[in-house]
C-alpha cells in the first residue's frame, strides 16, 4: 500500500485501513457532502443520470470481481441483471414482499443462476468460457420471453417504487439516496474482498490457475464463488434498475448492454477498486455528451448534409473510446494512480 | 508532458459532459427572442439498431415543425420549438431523456419506437407528463393512462387482418387454421398476444407459433413444421429482411402460392418486394396504417416538397410520412389546448401545463384527418388511447402494393381483462 511522503503506519489496523490519513478523511467527508447534497441542486434529469450511474457501478463492481480479479470472462452480465430485475418485479408485484427482501433475494437468485453458468469454467476458460456466458445471456432472455405466465413476456412487468416501512423511494432524489448507498456498500465490500484471502485466491487463479492449484487453492470452488459474487451484484443492480425504471421487459437487458459493461470495465481498469467507478462515470458522461452534441451541431451548422449531425454521436463515442484505449490502455484507474503519485511528490515530481 | 496532456483532455471532456448534462436545452430551431414559443419534446432513435426507421421518422417530424413554423406561422400565434434527443434505441437512455424533456419545459412529448416508449412510460405516467408514440405495442396503452398512440399497434394489425380474412378470403367450413411467424421482440410478441386474446372470439384456430431473429438466413425448418399442420393462412410480423427470407423459403417449399399470407406493417414495405422479388411476393397481403407515398390526399404535396428539398434520400419512404403526420397531430393537439387554456400557460411546461395539454389538448382531438395521410385520429375515448384505429389492407400485384380496402378499423382488445397481461 503506497502512502504519502512522510507517513508511516504504526499498527496493523492503520495499515489495513482504507482511509489512512487526515487529508484522506477530510477529502472523503467533503466528497460525501458533495454527493449527498446533489439532490439539492441537480435537476431531475441530472439526478436520473446519477441514479443510472449508481446502478451501473453496482453491476460493474460485480463484473470486476468476476473478470478483473478472478479472470473469468463473462459476456452475459446483462442477462444476470435481468434475473435480479425479474426477481424483484415478480416477488414485489405478485407476492408483495418488501423491497429489502426482494433486493437480497434478487442478488441470491442471480448468483445461483451465475453458479449454474459458471460450471463450465471447470473445463474451459478464456474465449471458450465467454461463449458459455453469451449462451447464458440468450437463454435467460429466451426464458423470460416464453415463461409468460410469470414474466408476462413482451408486456413486461410494472414495479412499484422501493419502500422501507412506510417510506417510499418514489422520487428521483429519494432513489438517489437509496442507489448511492447501495453502490457505496458494494464498493466497500468489493474493496475489502480484494484484500482478503478470497481476493488473493481470485488473483492467483486469474494470473495462473495451474500455479494456484499447486499452491493449494481449490480453483473450481473459487471460480464458482467468483461467478456467484459477480452475479450477486448483477442481481442487486437489476433489482435497483427495476425499481428505478418502474417497469421492465426483456428488451432492457440486451447483449449490447453486456458488451458495453465489459467495455466500461476495460476503460475503468480491470482488477482495481476504483476502476469500475471511473469507467462508469466516464462512459455515462460521454453518452450524455454525445446526446447533446447532435442537436447542438445541427443548430450551429445548419448547412450540413442530411443526417450528418444525427449520425455524429456514435462516431464521436466510438472515436473517444479508441483514442482513450490508444493513449491509456491500462484504464482510467492507472491514470488515477499516476495523478495521485504526482500529487504526493508535488512539487518535487522527480 | 504527454501524460499531463492526456489528463487535461480527459478532465476537459468530463467537465464538458457534466456541464452539458445540467445545462438547459441546447436544441436547434430556437426561435428569436420575443417570439412566443411552446416546447415539444421528441425522443428519436436517430442512431442505433432502429435507425433505419427512426432517422426518416425523426427528420419527417422536424421538417413538419419547420413547415408549421415557417409557412403556417406556428399554431394559434405560438411557434413550436422541437426539443429532440437521440435515444440510440437504448432503453436506459430513453428513460433519462424523458426526464430531460420534463426539465426542459416541454408541454408534452413524442417517442418514435415502442421500445423507447416502454422505457419512458412509467416516468411519464407517474409525473402525468402526456406523450404520444408513433409505433406502439399493446402494453403502452393498456391500461390507459397518459400515453397516446399515433397508429394502431402490432396486435391491431393482426386483428384487422384476421377480420378481413374471415370476411373476404376464407371460404371453408369451421375455423380457419392460422400459423404465426413472429420476430422475437415486441413486433412479433404484440401479434402473439393479440392472437392469444382474440383468436377464439374471432373464430380462428392458431395451429403454430414460430419465432425468428432479425438476422435469420433460413426459416425452412419452421416452415416445414408449419406445413405439416396444413394452415389456411400464415401471418408474419417482422421486419422486411426476415420476412423476405420467410417468403422465399415458403415459395421454395411450394406453400405459396396456395396458402394465404398476411404481413403486419413492420414487414410490409417496398423493401420487402425489393428483397424477395415480384414472383415470390405476388398475391401476398399486407397491413399498413398510412396511405401510399404519392397518393392523392391533401397533405401529400407539401410533405413531398419538403422531403425532396431537405431529405431527398427518404423520398418514397413511408416512415418519413409517419414522422410528418406525427408532427401534424402534435400541432393539432397544441391547437386544441391553446384554444381552451391559452398558450401562455402551456409555455411554462410545468406539471400544470402538462395537465392542460392532456385535458384540453389530447382529449379534444376528435376525428382529426391528418390531411389524409393516415386514418383519422381521435384521442377523446378515455379507454382507448390509440389515435388512429385504422389500417388499410394491401395486396402485392405485379410488384406493387395495391390497396384492397378503405380504412379498416382494428377492434380495441381489452388486454387488461386477461390475467396473463402485464400488470
Amino acid at each position: 500500500m503506497s502512502l504519502p511522503c512522510g507517513i508511516r503506519n504504526y499498527s496493523y489496523n492503520t495499515d489495513m485501513a482504507i482511509i489512512r490519513t487526515r487529508t484522506q478523511w477530510v477529502l472523503f467527508i467533503l466528497f460525501l457532502l458533495f454527493l449527498y447534497t446533489m439532490p439539492l441542486y441537480l435537476p431531475r434529469f441530472g439526478l436520473d443520470v446519477m441514479n443510472l450511474m449508481g446502478i451501473t457501478i453496482v453491476s460493474i463492481v460485480g463484473l470486476n470481481i468476476l473478470v478483473g480479479y478472478c479472470g473469468q470472462l463473462s459476456i452475459g452480465h446483462a442477462g444476470f441483471m435481468a434475473v435480479g430485475a425479474y426477481t424483484t418485479a415478480i416477488l414485489g408485484s405478485s407476492l408483495g414482499l418488501p423491497f429489502l427482501v426482494c433486493l437480497i433475494l434478487s442478488g441470491f437468485s442471480a448468483g445461483l443462476v451465475g453458479l449454474l453458468f459458471g460450471m463450465p469454467s471447470l473445463r474451459v476458460k478464456g474465449f471458450y468460457l465467454a461463449i458459455t456466458t453469451i449462451a447464458a445471456q440468450f437463454i435467460i432472455i429466451w426464458i423470460i420471453n416464453h415463461w409468460t405466465d410469470v414474466t408476462h413476456g413482451s408486456m413486461g412487468i410494472s414495479v412499484a417504487p422501493a419502500g422501507i416501512g412506510p417510506y417510499q423511494f418514489d422520487s428521483e432524489a429519494s432513489q438517489f439516496y437509496l442507489i448511492m448507498s447501495v453502490a457505496g456498500l458494494s464498493i466497500l465490500f468489493a474493496t475489502n474482498l480484494a484484500r482478503s484471502r478470497i481476493g488473493r485466491a481470485f488473483i492467483a487463479v486469474r494470473d495462473n490457475d495451474l500455479a494456484a492449484e499447486v499452491m493449494g487453492i481449490n480453483v473450481f470452488s473459487y471460480k464458482l464463488l467468483a461467478f456467484f459474487l459477480g452475479c450477486f451484484f448483477a442481481g442487486i443492480a437489476g433489482s435497483l434498475f427495476a425499481q428505478w425504471r418502474g417497469n421492465i421487459t426483456s428488451e432492457d437487458f440486451t447483449f449490447g448492454q453486456s458488451i458495453l459493461y465489459i467495455g466500461i470495465l476495460i476503460i475503468g481498469g480491470l482488477g482495481t477498486a476504483i476502476g469500475p467507478i471511473l469507467g462508469v462515470v466516464f462512459i455515462r458522461l460521454l453518452e450524455q455528451f454525445v446526446m447533446f452534441l447532435s442537436p447542438m451541431i445541427e443548430r450551429i451548422f445548419s448547412g450540413l448534409p442530411s443526417g450528418f449531425a444525427t449520425g455524429l454521436s456514435p462516431l464521436v463515442f466510438g472515436l473517444a473510446m479508441i483514442v482513450f484505449l490508444v493513449f491509456e490502455p491500462r484504464g482510467l484507474a492507472h491514470r488515477w494512480q499516476l495523478f495521485k503519485a504526482s500529487y504526493r511528490m508535488w512539487p518535487f515530481s522527480y | 508532458m504527454r501524460r499531463s496532456k492526456v489528463t487535461l483532455c480527459l478532465a476537459v471532456l468530463l467537465v464538458a459532459a457534466l456541464a452539458m448534462s445540467v445545462l438547459p436545452s441546447c436544441n436547434p430551431a430556437t426561435p428569436p427572442a420575443g417570439e412566443k414559443v411552446i416546447k415539444l419534446g421528441l425522443s428519436v432513435p436517430f442512431t442505433g439498431a432502429a435507425a433505419e426507421k427512426g432517422a426518416p421518422i425523426g427528420q419527417g417530424q422536424l421538417d413538419a415543425f419547420k413547415y408549421i413554423n415557417d409557412e403556417l406561422g406556428g399554431v394559434e400565434g405560438y411557434k413550436i420549438e422541437p426539443v429532440w434527443y437521440d435515444t440510440a434505441y437504448d432503453s436506459a437512455k430513453a428513460t433519462t431523456i424523458v426526464k430531460k424533456l420534463m426539465d426542459d419545459g416541454c408541454a408534452f412529448f413524442t417517442v418514435v419506437s415502442s421500445k423507447d416508449m416502454n422505457a419512458s412510460k412509467e416516468a411519464a405516467n407517474r409525473a402525468a407528463f402526456p406523450g404520444m408514440v408513433c409505433f406502439s405495442s399493446p402494453s403502452l396503452t393498456h391500461p390507459p393512462m397518459h400515453i397516446y398512440a399515433q397508429l394502431p399497434d402490432y396486435g391491431d394489425d393482426w386483428a384487422a387482418f384476421a377480420r378481413y380474412y374471415l370476411q373476404n378470403i376464407w371460404k371453408g367450413e369451421g375455423k380457419p387454421k392460422m400459423a404465426l411467424m413472429l420476430l422475437n421482440n415486441s413486433t412479433g410478441y404484440g401479434v402473439r398476444d393479440a392472437a392469444r386474446a382474440a383468436a377464439d372470439e374471432l373464430g380462428i384456430e392458431i395451429v403454430a407459433v414460430e419465432e425468428h431473429t432479425a438476422t435469420t438466413i433460413s426459416e425452412t425448418d419452421a416452415l416445414t413444421r408449419i406445413k405439416d399442420k396444413s394452415p389456411d393462412v400464415i401471418f408474419i410480423s417482422s421486419t422486411p429482411a426476415p420476412t423476405a427470407v420467410i417468403l422465399k423459403n415458403a415459395y421454395d417449399l411450394k406453400m405459396t402460392p396456395g396458402t394465404t399470407v398476411g404481413c403486419a406493417h413492420a414487414s410490409f414495405t417496398k423493401a420487402l418486394i425489393d428483397l424477395a422479388g415480384k414472383d415470390v411476393t405476388q398475391g401476398i397481403y399486407g397491413v399498413y396504417p398510412t396511405v401510399n407515398w404519392g397518393d392523392n390526399v391533401p397533405g401529400m404535396a407539401k410533405m413531398m416538397e419538403y422531403c425532396d428539398t431537405r431529405h431527398p434520400e427518404y423520398a418514397g419512404n413511408n416512415d418519413y410520412l409517419i414522422g410528418w403526420a406525427s408532427s401534424l397531430i402534435n400541432a393539432e393537439t397544441l391547437r386544441q389546448a391553446i384554444k381552451v387554456s391559452g398558450g401562455d400557460s402551456l409555455m411554462k411546461g410545468d406539471a400544470a401545463a402538462w395537465a392542460l395539454a392532456e385535458k384540453n389538448g389530447f382529449m379534444n382531438v376528435k376525428n382529426y384527418d391528418v390531411e389524409g395521410l393516415h386514418g383519422p385520429v381521435d384521442f377523446s375515448n378515455p379507454v382507448d388511447k390509440r389515435g388512429s384505429k385504422s389500417v388499410k389492407i394491401f395486396q402485392v400485384q405485379d410488384g406493387k402494393m395495391v390497396s384492397q380496402t378503405g380504412w379498416v378499423d382494428a377492434p380495441n382488445i381489452l388486454y387488461e381483462n386477461f390475467d396473463w397481461f402485464g400488470k
